[in-house]
């Protein structure tokens, strides 16, 4: 006879199952809080940004975000991105140790040890349709576009449109309302 | 007053409500001892992914979850309903958002008129339902009770659910702080600044079924240089096109406002906020007219990251007016107030808040059941309270008093102490004693008979509360937490009808009820997965109301409050794949059990249900509400049918 304790075992053997292997799938590599919420800011930039057509050469390109450094996201971004599209091309993360390992790239997050070299990168970047990503000081002063920086303990953004414009980047007016504009020759 | 009749309720569904509610929480509790791990992993990529830009820009970078950390050591019982959580829930309207909360008390009447309460004392069951008067409810500071009756008009109290940036409850008195009225609890709604409500939001949500609403919304925020940010809104609902024949749930309103936020540097910030609404509803068989408007200026100056200073103004005014052909009336209330708050600390150990405040508050009426007609109410407060660091980390006492001076009672003192013990990071005990007033409401102290005599002819002081409470909050990792709290309330000098045969309306209204209410709330949330999270929690609650004179009338308990003793909520959030998300709520609520001949209501089960579909700037979704059964009573004599809507959004 099905009696009521039978289906209330019953009940819990099968939720402890889906619980714990729900537990089991929830461990991943962490990556700090702080580059949690800036892969998602990455992720977001794809759709306040426009690229132009010549920068994919087939549909079936990827849309490629690089990290050009050790990367400080762990998996995260890896994860978030996952399965999703900008404009029917796939995202896909690349990791670049220096300049030259740069073919194809659509956002360059940008994270040397030595800010010292951070002209020479940029620099080096001059003319390519590159959204470069920052949360180095400097940045925007050497000539990269968007950075981020931290004020009253939230994430916010500072971006050189001079620096967007030369890289045949159109920037939403909605992103460009949300940031901080810097204008060179002005700390 | 009627008794409708009790719908049978399954003994099976009691039962499983028995062994889902306790098992699951033990359960899910057990799996993640097993399964814990110390990772910085809390933001679930899906569900960061999905927040917009101006939402990445205002989480906290250091703070451990989406809530500010501080919040699991709070010492008391407060519960926080995030943007998010209403969002991925069912609710249409504030009462409805207000549902999330699992240690409030909520019982609707009608599509306009709810009963809202913590801790007891809902009121009378009644098809008017705004009977309970033992709650502050704040609006970004604007308190919004009604002096006429000390509780609150829900059918005015509309807003843009999309714009709400968190509401914070508190079971248990708040006096201290927040002021009189503050006796069982204290609703604190918040919205949104308008730089994180940039850009355009509509939605459109429209009924499938009888007896709901038709909401049109619109926002637009915008950026006028880069420290001075707008948002204005405006939205529209009537319930009238969709049931055209139904008089009880007759309800239509439009709303407009604005918010302005100005940064002028680092350590200022100003802002200027405002709502406009008229509309119309049944109220029993008359129709009202409502009619609304406020406006709000607050400014903050940090002199450090432990010392501020905040001044906030506002100026509020209300019209009601019942459209009775025999007898015609309106109640209007202007409220003009300003608070200043400062907070400096003392040495490394001592934070001391200070406050005070003026309010001055005058209703002009034409009911001729109240004496005088028009009364102007000033009311002058003020605060301090200490809170010292005894042994950092570990042991901190926070007290303070209330001093305020009301038309009604003159002075009264609402002091409290609260001690919160920090063992280990993650864990706060906490106990508190705390006293609070709830002065006199135009209705206690105010009415009299067609003959002009008064009902409270020997006047009504202030209803007092001597509160224990004892809690414990535990985040036992990032992605589970609970909270405990128990309490002990002593009422003093609670309203009563007492008999007085002498006069042709044979009640008086006086000060012959103390009463004694004890119980627990028990709440936990839970992200199971980074695409399950589950929130909820259950409420126990047990009070005694008596008579300390003779002449207090059989039915005076009930008109005070008639409350169920159980109930239990649990909301879950669920994202199916990319796109799609499937939100559900259970509430369970048991009986009112009322004294004759004020009516009973059976204990109910209730299902809400929304499922969405999200693109990038449009979200379709489909939402039903009370699923279980085609009508179900909460409180007083009309029915809640079951509704279904579709609603669809676009952002930009």
């Amino acid at each position: 006879m099905l009696t009521i304790k039978n289906i209330r075992q019953r009940y819990l053997s099968v939720l402890l199952a889906l619980l714990c292997s729900l537990a089991l799938l929830s461990a991943q590599t962490p990556a700090p809080r702080e580059y949690q919420i800036k892969a998602a800011f990455l992720f977001n930039f794809t759709q306040f940004v426009e690229w132009p057509a010549t920068s994919f050469s087939t549909d079936k390109d990827p849309f490629i975000i690089g990290i050009l450094g050790d990367t400080p996201f762990g998996s995260y971004l890896e994860e978030l991105v996952s399965g999703e599209k900008v404009n029917g091309h796939r995202i896909v993360v690349q990791y670049f140790r220096d300049l030259e390992e740069i073919k194809i790239c659509h956002i360059l997050f940008i994270n040397l040890s030595q800010t010292t070299r951070l002209e020479q990168v940029v620099a080096g970047l001059k003319g390519r349709t590159i959204l470069t990503v920052s949360d180095m000081a400097g940045f925007l002063q050497a000539g990269g576009i968007l950075r981020f920086f931290t004020k009253n303990n939230k994430i916010l953004i500072q971006i050189n449109p001079e620096a967007g414009k030369k890289a045949n980047l159109v920037i939403s007016s909605k992103l460009l309302r949300l940031s901080e504009l810097f204008v060179p020759g002005k700390k | 007053m009627a008794y409708h009749c009790k719908i049978a309720q399954p003994i099976s569904m009691r039962y499983r409500l028995l062994f889902y509610g306790p098992s699951t929480i033990i359960l899910t509790l057990l799996s993640t001892l097993i399964f814990a791990q110390a990772g910085d992993s809390l933001l679930p990529s899906s569900k960061l992914k999905k927040l917009s830009l101006e939402e990445l820009m205002n989480i906290e970078v250091t703070s451990l979850s989406m809530q500010p950390e501080k919040l699991t050591e709070v010492a008391s019982a407060i519960q926080v309903i995030a943007n998010e959580d209403i969002q991925r829930s069912s609710a249409l309207s504030l009462p409805q958002a207000l549902e999330l909360a699992p240690n409030l008390q909520i019982a609707q009447a009608n599509s306009h008129s709810f009963s809202i309460t913590a801790r007891g004392f809902s009121g009378l069951p009644s098809s008017g339902g705004e009977l309970s008067n033992k709650l502050l409810v704040m609006i970004d500071g604007r308190s919004i009770y009604s002096p006429l009756f000390g509780g609150v008009f829900w059918d005015v109290q509309n807003l843009m659910l999309e714009d709400l940036d968190r509401v914070e409850v508190v079971s248990g008195p708040g006096g201290t702080l927040w002021g009189a009225n503050a006796v069982n609890g204290v609703i604190n709604i918040q919205t949104k600044s308008a730089r994180e409500t940039q850009g355009l939001c509509v939605s459109q949500e429209a009924g499938m079924t009888s007896a709901l609403q038709d909401i049109t919304e619109m926002r637009y925020g915008g950026k006028i240089s880069d420290n001075l940010y707008f948002r204005i809104y405006g939205q529209y609902f009537d319930q009238e096109r969709s049931s055209p024949g139904d008089t009880v749930n007759r309800y239509n309103m439009a709303q407009g406002g604005f918010r302005m936020d100005y940064y002028p540097s680092k350590a200022n910030t100003f802002n200027l906020q405002g709502d406009i609404y008229s509309g119309s509803e049944n109220d029993l068989s008359n129709l009202t007219h409502t009619t609304g408007q406020n406006i709000m200026a607050h400014f903050t100056h940090h002199f450090s990251d432990q010392s501020n200073l905040t001044v906030k103004v506002y100026s509020d005014y209300t019209t009601r007016d019942v459209a009775n052909a025999a007898k015609p009336s309106n109640y209007n209330v202007s409220t003009n107030d300003i608070d200043i708050q400062y907070r400096l600390p003392i040495g490394q150990r001592q934070s001391i808040l200070m406050g005070a405040g003026y309010s001055y508050v005058q209703d002009m009426t034409n009911i001729q059941a109240l004496n005088p007609e028009n009364l102007p109410m000033p009311e002058a407060s003020g605060f301090i309270q200490d809170e010292i660091t005894f042994v950092p980390a570990l042991l901190k006492l926070t007290i303070g008093s209330k001093l305020l001076h009301d038309v009604f009672t003159g002075y009264e003192v609402q002091p409290s102490a609260r001690l919160a013990l920090t063992p280990k990071k993650g864990h706060t005990l906490w106990a508190s004693i705390s006293r609070a007033v709830r002065t006199p409401s135009r209705f206690d102290e105010d009415l009299i008979e067609p003959t002009g005599q008064s009902l409270s002819p020997y006047g009504f002081v202030s209803e007092k509360v001597n509160a224990y409470e004892l809690g414990y909050r535990l985040r036992l990792m990032e992605n589970l937490s609970f909270s405990f709290s128990a309490f002990f309330n002593q009422y003093f000098d609670l309203r009563s009808l007492n008999s007085d045969t002498s006069k042709i309306t044979p009640t008086l209204i006086e000060n012959g009820q103390d009463a004694e209410s004890w119980g627990f709330e028990f709440s936990g949330n839970y992200q199971a997965t980074n695409w399950w999270r589950l929130r909820g929690g259950y409420t126990f609650l047990r009070k005694n109301i008596w008579a300390t004179i003779p002449s207090v009338l059989p039915i005076s308990p009930s008109f005070e409050g008639v409350d169920p003793e159980n109930q239990f909520m649990l909301q879950s959030i669920m994202d199916l794949s990319k796109n799609f998300s499937l939100d559900l709520m259970g509430r369970y609520v048991g009986e009112l059990n009322a004294i004759a001949p004020v009516s009973s209501s059976p204990t109910y089960f209730t299902l809400n249900a929304r499922l969405a579909k999200r693109f990038t700037h449009l979200e379709f979704s489909v939402i039903g509400q009370n699923l279980l059964s085609a009508q179900h009573f909460e409180t007083g004599n009309y029915p809640i049918h079951r509704s279904v809507y579709g609603k669809i959004t676009y952002r930009f």
